[in-house]
């Protein structure tokens, strides 16, 4: 530059040299041919100087021009320097930061974008639109019209600062929380220009504020009384409540600012269990849950039956930090469970007292009963002449063996029904058999009945036996009692084992029984079905108690006319 | 034929029959009848009194016992007969419990006493014939 100065110096004045020396030559020639020398050498050592002159002015003025320039180039490149510095910054801080900037110029509605709308949200650079109705239209619909309101009234009072919080959609249309704050830039008139704003991604914190509100609802909705205690026990046995919720307010009547700062140890009183109060002040001295049941009182005095739970609670780090206590009144229950225990008493002794009842009853009716047998025993020895006597006699030996009879079932079904557990032993069916028939053998000398008898050799049941026994016989008997008179009576007894059940079948070919109509009564207590003077309705109800008291079934089929079958089932093992 | 028998029972009627029927069957010379267990043990301790004194005395060698009577039953009787130690004095008598009880519970408190039956009312000649072979 200094050389280009003193060059465009030099290079004017050889040329006005020149000029000069040519023109004088030129002049000396055409106008002053015999002139005198002295005024021209004069003149031209005037012009001389005066290009000199001129020359040095010249240079003075390109020095300064030079100097003026020099300074400003300085600037500028300072100025440069700056600007690439600040821009490295920015880019590094919205890197940091990771929020996504955007350069809003209104006059011409041009939109500018930095890298975070790739970054963040995904979009292709191609992508980003350069108005401000692209960002717009990515901002969720149910948020625009709130978010442009706002908006746009910061634009009309023209404050500095807008910040908002709105849903914005990605590339692939999912929607981010956004938390977007804007500064405003203004001309010289205070119009508004430009906008500049900042959008921070603030999904997760967002979605953690939806959890944590919707943990929240249940702790201050829950119909459960919730309390939160801290772990301090210098002052109180039990820590000092810092919280408690609605539920508990309704549960108790203190509001929270009531028993906030004070131990749970204030809801005991003259009637709570000292025990479950020692329980629970173990508990927090090792830090262990608990759950205690007792009496508590409200504020207005009246007492509840409080569930409550106590539960140790740590932070991240694993340090105990609260107890966290669910309490419910349970007072309802209480009574409930109080009542079903007063009943239960009662039903157990009305039972023991019915029990007592039906063993004094049936001694009672025993013992006179018995005499009456034995005196009838007497009388048969006695020869009774006289014909009437003789019948009257009759009947009453008839009525009072019936009547035995009676009363002997009736005493082995309470037997059985007063004893779930029975001995039981092993027992050879086949010989039951025999003992049965050797009990009928009068009954079947007199009736001939066909007996088709089909035992299987494993016929070995651990079982009552007198049970099996009385089963058989009451079965045996019905179907001789129960026979059709028009043929003669065939019974078919089977044994079988199937998937570990031992089958019992009892067939006969009697009268049978009308089940569409007795299907219900027939193994019912006094049940009967026939006409037969000597039928008590006991038997089949009898049967079906020993049956039972064995854990067996018994199943009966029967066509009227065609005969009955009964099918008893054994677990057999 | 047995010398001499008990019957202890608080129903007149019952020890009649009972009188009736060892007498038909001959089941024994003499039966003695007591109401209740305190009757029982005043004779049985008369016996033991006269035994102290003699030495040697006839004493029933079977004795029919009913388990529900007034004062003392047949229970507090075989506890007391058994406190007194007088299955060891009268070592030959045997007990039958003949009673209409028929709580399972009775039945099964009898044996875990010096009782050889437990029999149901009403007392029957075949009862007497059979019982007549367990004695000589």
């Amino acid at each position: 530059m200094k050389n280009n100065s003193n060059k465009i110096t030099l290079i004017y004045v050889l040329i006005l040299m020149f000029v000069a020396v040519v023109g004088h030559k030129l002049f000396a020639n055409y106008f002053l041919e015999s002139a005198t020398e002295s005024p021209l050498e004069y003149s031209y050592l005037k012009d001389i100087l005066y290009i000199i002159f001129s020359g040095i002015l010249l240079k003075i003025i390109l020095y300064q021009n030079e100097m003026r320039n020099k300074s400003v180039f300085e600037k500028l490149q300072l100025t440069n320097i700056e600007i690439k510095e600040s821009n490295e910054r920015y880019d590094i801080v919205a890197k940091a930061t990771s929020d996504t900037i955007w350069d809003w110029k209104m006059e011409d509605d041009s939109f500018i974008w930095n890298k975070g709308i790739q970054g963040v949200f995904g979009y292709k650079k191609e992508d980003v639109g350069k108005t401000s109705k692209w960002w717009f239209d990515r901002i969720h619909p149910e948020d625009s019209l709130k978010m442009s309101v706002k908006l746009y009234s910061f634009l009309e009072q023209k404050t500095e600062k807008w910040q908002d919080e709105y849903r914005f959609q990605c590339a692939d249309g999912s929607y981010k929380y956004v938390f977007d704050r804007g500064f405003l830039v203004k001309d010289a008139d205070g119009k508004s220009i430009r906008m500049i704003g900042a959008i921070q991604d603030v999904t997760k914190q967002k979605e953690e504020e939806q959890r944590l509100r919707l943990l929240e609802t249940v702790i201050t909705q829950s119909k459960d009384a919730v309390m939160i205690t801290d772990i301090d026990t210098s002052e109180n046995e039990i820590p000092n409540i810092i919280f408690v919720n609605s539920a508990f307010t309704d549960m108790t009547g203190y509001s929270a600012n009531e028993v906030i700062g004070k131990s749970p140890a204030m809801f005991f009183g003259k009637r709570s269990d000292i025990l479950e109060y020692d329980k629970l002040k173990t508990a927090v001295q090792q830090y262990k849950e608990c759950f205690v049941e007792t009496i508590f009182y409200k504020k207005n005095g009246k007492e509840f039956w409080v569930n409550f739970s106590m539960i140790p609670v740590t932070n991240k780090d694993g340090e105990h930090t609260h107890w966290v206590s669910i309490q419910r009144d349970v007072t309802e229950e209480k009574e409930k469970e109080k009542e079903r225990e007063q009943l239960i008493r009662e039903l157990t002794q009305n039972n023991k007292d019915l029990k007592q009842f039906s063993y004094i009853t049936s001694h009672n009716l025993r013992a006179p009963l018995s005499n009456l047998t034995g005196l009838l025993n007497l009388i048969d020895d006695i020869n009774i002449e006289d014909p009437e006597l003789k019948e009257i006699i009759s009947g009453f030996s008839k009525s009072t063996h019936l009547l035995n009879e009676t009363i002997n079932d009736l005493v082995k079904v309470i037997i059985i029904k007063d004893n779930p557990s029975i001995q039981k032993e092993k027992v050879l069916i086949k010989e039951v058999f025999e003992n049965v028939f050797n009990q009928l053998s009068f009954l079947i000398s007199v009736h001939k009945p066909i007996l088709k008898i089909d035992l299987e050799d494993v016929s070995i049941l651990e079982i009552n036996k007198s049970y099996l026994e009385s089963i058989f016989l009451n079965l045996l008997t019905n179907a001789i009692k129960y026979r059709a008179p028009i043929r003669q009576l065939k019974v078919t007894i089977a044994t079988k084992v199937e998937n570990d059940n031992l089958i019992i079948t009892f067939k006969d070919n009697g009268i049978g029984i009308d089940l569409e109509k007795n299907k219900d009564k027939i193994f019912g207590l006094y049940q009967r079905f026939h006409n037969y003077p000597d039928s008590k309705g006991l038997g089949l109800y009898l049967v079906k108690s020993q049956v039972e008291s064995m854990n067996g079934t018994i199943s009966v089929s029967s066509v009227v006319g065609k005969g009955t079958t009964f099918t008893i089932v054994f677990k057999y093992t | 034929m047995l010398d001499k028998i008990l019957c202890i029972d608080d129903d007149p009627i019952t020890l009649m029959l009972c009188r009736k029927v060892v007498e038909k069957v001959e089941f024994a010379k003499e039966i003695i009848t007591v109401n209740n267990g305190e009757e029982a043990i005043h004779y049985f301790d008369r016996l033991f009194e006269e035994k102290k004194g003699n030495g040697e005395v006839a004493y029933p060698k079977l004795v029919l016992l009913d388990l529900n009577m007034p004062v003392m039953d047949g229970w507090e009787f075989l506890e007391s007969y058994i406190t007194k130690d007088y299955q060891n004095v009268f070592d030959s008598t045997r007990f039958i419990v003949l009673s209409s009880s028929i709580d399972p519970y009775d039945i099964n408190r009898s044996k875990t006493y010096p009782v050889i039956g437990f029999l149901s009312k009403p007392v029957t000649k075949e009862m007497l014939e059979n019982l007549k072979t367990q004695f000589p």
